[in-house]
């Protein structure tokens, strides 16, 4: 089933090209690198021709586009699809610039010795925005090559060709127009790439980008077809499973096997440095084993809630100034100010809670190690296992599977690396599913968050200085080597969210680095649910300070920039669908904003309270990623943003008592269901035509949104997530 | 021991009637479309149908299902002899009509959760259809088109009753 890039022989062709021929055949093959700017995209190309040889070159180009003679056009995807719609959106772009049929298209995962698979992988909400260029480019070559072909098979000029829905017709002579696959048979190895990247598309023309196609995944995922990494199987295949810390900042110290190899079904005891696993020939079996190892854990500092939110509180580790306009901290006691607020706002740990959990299937083979991994990041996957089997990285090969959630901890190579230990132990392909347990207690969390946010008004309610200073636990750092922490000073993922977008002639925000003793990191949106709970909570604070409806102050407050104008718009649209102003009896409505991602968003949520309960009834969301290549693909994933991050604002806190997780599975955590789901309302809106990112940027208002309806509803201003009343 | 799963009979190994079902259906006949989650009958990915029963199936011992009849995501839809989709189950269609899923991995036990419901109560009213949703986690925040699908589906069921076509 595997094919290595040993298995294809390249040709170079003038201008660095390559042309090649494949083990398996009758297809065309498009490659270029990720990041590569397209005049130095490669071209591959593999037919049926027994016995061609065009000998072999060390760099095979990475394959992006495959066009079968059944005229089945394939996107090789170098990104993750983790729910959040990215191959459909890629897919449209792809179809688009190509001019093929949509159902022409599939859209299949890359590996990371054949396909483009990107370093930086699937996360912060880059995907559209990175590949749009690269992308459009790399689609609209493969149609001039598809167009040139079909002109000297037809011994017609090009200019009386048209290429549409995957055929290329002459004019005045549909009779005899050629689909892409029958222009690739006919082709043989004659390609012609030209000189220079052609013209793309104009907006108007778009078919596909900015409609609302479906998602190219579903079928497969509602009949069960689709495989996710915890569903990966292959001969002769063993489960294996590894132990982990009692305590957050736990080291394994000794291990024994004590009685596990005597285990039912038990195949291996893998004991190894800071490593003790089980391979057994069931999950159950082997997870029962593991319970059976004598290990003996340095068990690191006995942390408690009080401990943790100690280390993590402004004026702790080290602070750098992220945003500086004036002189903010002087200025909150200037003359021109008449008044001063002052608050302080937490955001607790939290987990990731995917569904599926951490899951691995590895096979270390003498020749090559072959990986499928539920991952967001198969090159990190890639340079971790080589890093740890001892093997060059061009003989592993990582394919990540289709994730049940990523939301950021499927960026963990734990899995991989365990299965491959137990696999290169026992010469077995090894699968590594985690427990709900493992889940919660083993690997990163969301970091705690301290915001201390002061201003000064002046008498005529404007924000004269602005100061927040933000502490959090590490979110991008864990990634990061220690060199580049130095450099960076601030961590970037920790501020994503913190520099203020409004206006004032004095504004500074300052982050302090308070990294745990355990490992905290990415998190949907990073530090955005967070900066953006403080800021719009505090901007309501300094509305109501200012005597202001909280709206109409924000929009005094908008920088007279495009930023300012885009704000201004999501501001006003989401409070016009919510009928700001006058909401329903025994209800209030709180609003909140924020631009991420270069998507400005904003959310007006509809409170009341039952009780201690606190309902969220609607939320009204306005939404503008710049172009939405997939309208309802925004819409969707706008709504899921806006409920994960309810779940945040109302229930999610992982605890920690003696240096431990107390959950080990939802009853102690548990995640919002239907019956506390708001209804919501998504406008989304097109301001221009470059798109911007989506899978994150609207979680960010929505636990702002719901804190300040909470107070216009009952006076009481919770500065704590989640919101506790 | 003989499991009817999709009105397909399997043997499996009767070494130890305590085995969960959910690892049975997964490792052992390789049915995958039943989804893990929790392990502990809470989150809902793992839920089939026993006798049309919404089951969790990594909390139900193998013994429990001896002689009944499972209905796995696999068996929705309607398949040739080589197991290639022909038709899907209308819920299917519901839920690709309205673009439920994000990720999918709980859609399974979404979709079993909604059709046993469907089958006791065929006519919900929109607070039926959330009492009866809201024990099946959803990460990715599917719960509104969850629900609209789950209420298109009844419609849907309910013309094809009517119209006499087979579920």
């Amino acid at each position: 089933m595997t094919e290595t890039r040993k298995d294809r022989r390249w040709r170079p062709t003038r201008r660095g090209f390559l042309i090649g021929l494949g083990a398996t055949g009758g297809a065309l093959l498009l490659g270029w690198q990720f990041g590569v700017p397209a005049a130095r995209l490669k071209l591959a190309e593999t037919f049926a021709k027994p016995g061609a040889s065009f000998g072999s070159i060390e760099a095979a180009p990475t394959v992006w586009f495959t066009v079968a003679p059944d005229n089945v056009v394939t996107l090789h995807m170098p990104k993750v699809e983790m729910g959040q719609g990215i191959y459909t959106a890629l897919g449209q772009i792809a179809a688009d610039e190509l001019e093929l049929a949509w159902e022409q298209l599939q859209v299949v995962s890359a590996d990371t010795l054949r396909g483009p698979v990107d370093s930086f992988g699937t996360t912060g909400s880059l995907s559209v925005m990175t590949m749009w260029q690269p992308l459009r480019e790399a689609a609209a070559t493969l149609r001039q090559m598809l167009l040139t072909a079909a002109s000297q098979q037809l011994g017609l000029p090009v200019e009386q060709l048209t290429a549409e829905m995957g055929v290329v017709t002459p004019q005045g002579a549909p009779d005899r127009a050629l689909t892409y696959g029958e222009i690739v048979q006919n082709a043989g190895d004659k390609w012609e790439v030209p000189e220079e990247t052609p013209p793309l598309k104009t907006p108007a023309d778009f078919r596909y980008i900015g409609q609302p196609m479906p998602r190219v995944d579903f079928r497969d995922k509602l009949t069960g077809v689709a495989r996710y990494g915890l569903d990966m199987r292959m001969d002769g295949m063993l489960y294996g499973a590894a132990a982990y810390a009692p305590t957050v900042a736990g080291k394994l110290k000794s291990a024994r096997p004590g009685d596990a190899a005597n285990q039912p079904d038990v195949v291996q005891v893998v004991i190894e440095d800071d490593f003790a696993g089980v391979v057994a020939t069931s999950r159950p079996a082997a997870e029962a084993a593991l319970a059976k190892l004598e290990l003996e854990w340095d068990d690191g500092p006995l942390l408690s809630m009080a401990d943790i939110a100690n280390l993590v509180s402004v004026g702790q580790g080290n602070a750098t100034v992220i945003q500086k306009r004036g002189a903010a901290h002087r200025q909150l006691q200037a003359a021109e100010v008449s008044r001063q607020v002052r608050a302080e706002y937490r955001t607790p740990l939290a987990a990731h809670a995917h569904l599926e959990p951490q899951a691995a299937l590895v096979h270390v083979r003498e020749d090559r190690v072959e990986a499928w991994v539920s991952t967001q990041t198969p090159q990190l996957v890639q340079k971790t296992l080589a890093e740890v089997l001892g093997r060059d990285t061009e003989e592993i090969q990582v394919t990540a599977t289709f994730l049940g959630g990523g939301f950021g901890r499927k960026a963990g190579t734990e899995a991989a690396v365990e299965a491959a230990r137990l696999s290169r132990a026992t010469g077995k392909p090894v699968h590594v599913g985690w427990t709900r347990a493992k889940e919660f207690r083993a690997g990163y969390l969301r970091p705690p968050t301290h915001h201390v946010l002061q201003a000064g008004l002046t008498p005529d309610g404007r924000v004269h200085a602005y100061e927040h200073q933000q502490a959090s636990a590490d979110v991008a750092f864990l990634f990061l080597p220690a060199a580049f922490r130095l450099v960076a000073g601030a961590d970037f993922g920790a501020t994503r969210g913190a520099p203020w977008q409004y206006a004032a002639p004095h504004v500074r925000t300052v982050a302090w680095r308070t990294p745990l003793p355990f490992p905290t990191g990415w998190w949907r949106g990073l530090g955005l649910l967070a900066n953006t709970f403080a800021i719009e909570s505090f901007m309501d604070e300094l509305a109501y300070a200012a005597g202001e409806d909280p709206l109409t102050f924000r929009l005094k407050h908008l920088p007279e920039d495009e930023t300012g104008t885009r704000l201004g718009r999501v501001l006003q649209t989401a409070a016009d669908l919510a009928g700001w102003g006058s909401p329903s009896q025994g209800r209030a409505l709180g609003i909140a904003a924020c631009m991420d991602a270069g998507t400005a968003v904003a959310q007006v949520a509809e409170v009341s309270v039952e009780g201690k309960r606190i309902r969220v009834h609607r939320v009204h969301c306005a939404i503008d990623p710049g172009l939405p290549i997939n309208p309802d693909g925004v819409a969707a994933q706008t709504q899921g943003a806006i409920i994960m991050g309810l779940s945040s604002t109302l229930l999610e806190r992982v605890v920690v008592e003696n240096g431990r997780i107390v959950h080990s599975n939802f009853d102690t955590y548990p995640l919002i269901t239907m019956a506390d789901a708001p209804d919501v309302q998504v406008e989304v809106i097109r301001s221009g035509d470059q798109p911007y990112g989506m899978g994150e940027p609207p979680i960010g208002p929505i636990a702002a949104a719901v804190a300040n309806g909470l107070f216009a509803l009952t006076g009481q201003r919770v500065r704590e997530l989640p919101l506790v009343l | 021991m003989q499991l009817t799963i999709n009105g397909q009979a399997y043997t499996v190994d009767d070494g130890d009637p305590n085995r969960l079902l959910l690892y049975v259906i997964r490792d052992e006949l390789g049915l995958t479309g039943t989804k893990f989650g929790c392990g502990a009958g809470i989150c809902g990915s793992c839920t089939l149908l026993v006798d049309g029963q919404a089951t969790r199936s990594c909390i139900t011992p193998l013994s429990a299902v001896a002689g009944r009849e499972i209905r796995t995501l696999e068996g929705l839809a309607e398949t040739d002899a080589q197991g290639n989709v022909i038709a899907l189950h209308p819920i299917q269609q519901a839920f690709i009509q309205h673009q439920v899923p994000q990720c999918s991995w709980c859609m399974n036990g979404q979709m079993m959760t909604a059709l046993a419901f469907l089958a006791q109560n065929p006519h919900p009213t929109e607070e039926e259809v959330v009492e009866a949703m809201s024990r099946n986690y959803c990460r990715c925040g599917c719960y509104v088109r969850i629900k609209t699908a789950v209420l298109a589906t009844a419609e849907m069921l309910a013309t094809q009753d009517a119209t006499g076509g087979a579920a």
